[in-house]
């Protein structure tokens, strides 16, 4: 009778869920519209990148190097560029040609004949190494505020080797070069789960697009396919779970910092020729710089990518100025609420616009005016493929709108006033857990991190019910703060749109 | 009583299912799943109530889990997204969600293991999809079993992902076509272009240099792009010249001086064919590479250079021959003057 009781127990409280991830996904969509757009004709639809143009069109880089540009007046695509190698990223400068960054370099297309189609493909920066390993990526570039462009370039992964030939300056720290060509499979420990022995892999680069020279600004990343700058010029860059990485992390990159991932050391200037490997844990907790946001693996996101501001246009309301992410695992886009305290940089991810019909894999994100451009890739990773468009509704969701730390808590703010019974402590559910600092690919599932209710003490509403200061008996640094808002309504009985928030804490104001 | 219609009704079914005369015997048939999230073969056919033993061999080099699950016409993406709907009860059930929509399903496959399921084809005709509910795999990693249906053309059926409908030869044909990819002996900057005549080059980016040529077919691409990029574009064997690994051609001044420093600055199109512009020493060159029958045409210039320029001729059975300068047998010497524009040919002996 009792196993049946928890049997039923059990199937109402999967139910539960259930009605609510059904009643989500209803409202999502009254909110924000979201359409499929047709690739062109024979083309491999993995987007690698994409661009509104100043004209409004889009401009889309395939995996198998083209660039296809969109007109949504005439709802068609016309054909720029080909023969790309891997494009990952795509920026207009001011008299109309495109700066791509493929593999191997910064590439400007240029139609110097008017007739549509590119016939410039010059070489804007290539000064960096490759091994020829294939997770040698390169990202960006993204525009700066001092007018440079900001490159991220990948780590070389053990799941394969270097090629005979290389391009630039090979490191003699670590293990040595010949090595490399020997017996993989034995050889495989010995270069580091990842690893930077070519130039500035694993480096943010700053490129002067009139010198053609680029500054290696900050290192220690491991993948950093998101790199971009937010409303207040900060320069965002995302990394990936892995070595030294226990989960999916964001940092706020400032020069010649040092941002955890000690593979890309070795081409410090000034290093003291310790083989990355052999850099002890104590030494690398000095130097480094922790994430910004821990982005929970499993819950939150698994492969953040670009990071982009909401234009503030009425359609995004109050959304206007904070910004979004993409992520590639699950059909996803996650909004930042970053701040500063005692100038170390920490905040908030949550998902922002999430349905079935987004379709996983969103790599590349545009916005022109109120629509949102989604590209999608997966590159034998999980993720999708094809070019996806939001648009918002304009009917404004119930949702947080932003989250800021207090001395004893955390106050948050909504876009619609709460129910007044929602200073009862027992709707707020928190837990807390942190991730470890370590060599070890990620860590264990989100699920089986210890997670320890942090059961709030005190929640005062105020600014006519529009935000809650949320305070506990403690606030402990280096933790996330995961809340779970489903039991908290707003005056027209919907929970927030996005109930689930993960503050990841650095530093706690006096 | 009710043994009694059970009974009956057992064996009415064992009379149906024999005036069916279906063939008992079941057809082997082997389901590999491939780096880039791709089923091997993408689409096959099936008889109406046919027995099948299905080998589901995951040879992902990727190393990344799938599954394999056949639904009923039409529900590719419902099955998908209710698979993402299983959320943390996903792994327990092998991303396979209940109900009808489903018609078999094998269970997860980490890489490198198989597995064996059976299904009795439907006997409805039409097109059933296959897919792997892996979160994130299902948009992109799937097929169709084609039954009692006829196939379309592989390029015009909307059944298959886009990527099963590559063709062989990257540029689908197209001459002249410039592909920059990983491609063997030559460094990572590497540039793929194919030219009429049924010639192909490699030149290298990150040595401002031609590396070989063959002539056939041009590359192929698929391997690297379906892939995570560890695998390099196939390209045929048989070349008719090959460059020295590590020897420059030009010298500035000097025929035993010191290879040129080289800076590569980018290609111009010109009607398609490549012209190639880098520095050699300071001094600003375009290289444009056409083709003729069972050769290849390199036309220079080099901008105001006021030393003279030597050419090194390599690879066995060839002939090199040059529109200006002075031929000897280790190269080719063009004064200041001749270098501002002269026209280089290779040609293969065997095709001449």
């Amino acid at each position: 009778m009792n196993s049946l009781l928890l049997k039923t127990g059990i199937l109402l409280h999967a139910l539960g869920s259930f009605t609510h991830a059904q009643d989500r996904a209803k409202r999502m969509v009254e909110h924000y519209k979201i359409e499929s757009i047709s690739p062109p004709a024979n083309i491999d639809p993995q987007v690698g990148a994409l661009t509104v143009l100043k004209d409004g069109r889009i401009a889309v880089c395939f995996h198998h190097g083209q660039v296809e540009i969109w007109d949504p007046q005439k709802q068609g695509w016309q054909h720029f560029a080909e023969g790309l190698h891997e494009p990952l990223g795509i920026l207009e400068e001011a008299d109309g040609s495109l700066l791509v960054m493929q593999r191997p370099e910064l590439t400007r297309l240029r139609d110097t004949d008017k007739d549509g189609v590119a016939d410039v493909y010059q070489n804007v920066w290539d000064d960096y190494g490759m091994s020829g390993n294939y997770h040698e990526f390169a990202f960006g570039p993204a525009l700066g505020p001092d007018g440079r462009l900001y490159m991220a370039l990948n780590l070389a992964s053990n799941g394969a080797s270097i090629r005979p030939e290389i391009r630039g300056e090979w490191s003699p720290l670590g293990m040595p070069r010949e090595d490399f060509y020997k017996d993989w499979g034995k050889m495989v420990g010995g270069a580091g789960r990842m690893y930077s022995r070519v130039e500035w892999r694993g480096w943010i680069m700053a490129l002067d697009v009139k010198t053609g020279v680029a500054e290696p600004y900050a290192c220690g990343f491991r993948s950093p396919d998101g790199i971009g700058f937010d409303a207040k010029g900060r320069l965002l860059v995302a990394d990936n779970e892995g070595d030294w990485r226990p989960t999916s992390e964001l940092h706020v990159v400032k020069k010649d910092g040092f941002y955890g991932h000690p593979g890309s050391l070795v081409w410090r200037k000034g290093w003291d020729q310790t083989p990355a490997l052999k850099v002890p844990i104590e030494k690398l907790e000095t130097m480094r710089t922790a994430a910004a946001i821990w982005f929970p693996h499993n819950v939150y996101a698994n492969s953040p990518t670009q990071p982009l501001v909401i234009p503030k246009t009425p359609a995004w309301g109050p959304f206007g100025g904070q910004t979004i992410i993409g992520e590639m695992n699950v059909p996803r886009v996650l909004r930042l609420l970053l701040e500063e305290v005692d100038g170390v940089s920490q905040g908030a991810c949550l998902a922002f616009i999430e349905h079935a019909s987004l379709k996983s894999g969103i790599h590349r994100l545009a916005f022109s005016g109120d629509t949102l451009w989604i590209g999608r890739t997966h590159l034998s990773w999980a993720g999708g493929e094809g070019v996806g468009k939001v648009t918002p509704s304009g009917k404004k969701p119930f949702d947080l709108l932003d989250m800021r730390i207090t001395p004893k808590g955390f106050r948050l703010e909504f876009t619609e006033p709460l129910a007044a019974d929602s200073n009862d402590v027992a709707k707020w559910k928190v837990e807390r857990f942190t991730y470890p600092y370590h060599v070890t690919y990620g860590t264990p599932n989100v699920g089986d991190m210890k997670r320890s209710a942090a059961n709030p003490v005190k929640i005062k509403l105020s600014n006519g019910n529009m935000t809650a200061e949320v305070q506990f008996a403690e606030v402990k640094p280096n933790y996330v703060y995961d809340f779970d808002l489903k039991g908290i309504q707003s005056t027209s009985q919907h929970p927030p749109l996005n109930p689930k928030v993960a503050y990841t804490v650095r530093r706690i104001p006096k | 009583m009710n043994r009694l219609i059970l009974l009956l009704l057992l064996l009415l079914y064992a009379r149906f299912t024999h005036a069916q005369d279906k063939p008992t015997s079941k057809r082997k048939i082997t389901m590999t799943m491939r780096d880039g999230l791709r089923f091997d073969p993408p689409r096959f056919s099936a008889q109406p109530g046919e027995h099948l033993e299905i080998t589901i061999e995951n040879a992902d080099s990727t190393h990344q889990t799938h599954n394999f699950i056949v639904t009923q016409p039409g529900k590719r993406e419902k099955v998908v997204q209710d698979a993402m709907a299983l959320a943390e009860k996903g792994l327990e059930k092998s991303f396979a969600p209940d109900g009808e929509d489903v018609i078999v399903h094998s269970t997860l496959l980490e890489a490198e293991k198989k597995t064996t399921i059976e299904l009795t084809v439907p006997e409805k005709p039409g097109i059933y999809p296959y897919v792997c509910t892996f979160p994130g795999h299902g948009m992109v990693m799937y097929g169709a079993m084609y039954v009692a249906t006829e196939m379309p053309a592989v390029e015009q059926d909307t059944n298959l992902p886009p990527v099963a409908k590559e063709a062989a030869q990257t540029g689908g044909g197209k001459r002249p076509f410039v592909q920059r990819m990983f491609v063997p002996d030559a460094g990572p900057a590497a540039i793929a272009i194919a030219l009429p005549n049924n010639q192909n080059v490699i030149w290298d980016a990150g040595q401002c240099r031609l590396r070989y040529a063959w002539e056939g077919e041009f590359i192929d691409a698929r391997p690297y792009w379906g892939g995570n990029g560890s695998q390099l574009a196939q390209v045929p064997k048989a070349r008719w010249w090959s460059a020295p690994r590590d020897a420059f051609p030009f010298r500035i001044k000097k025929s035993d001086g010191h290879p040129p420093q080289m800076k590569f600055l980018g290609y111009q199109l010109e009607n398609g064919f490549p012209v190639f512009s880098f520095t050699l020493d300071g001094v600003l060159v375009s290289e444009k590479i056409e083709s003729i029958e069972g050769g290849l045409t390199m036309r220079y210039r080099f901008e105001k250079c006021s030393q003279s320029v030597f050419f090194f001729k390599s690879g066995d059975g060839v002939t090199w021959t040059s529109s200006a300068g002075e031929v000897s047998e280790k190269g080719i010497l063009l004064t200041a003057e001749q270098s501002a524009e002269f026209t280089l040919t290779v040609a293969n002996i065997k095709k001449n």
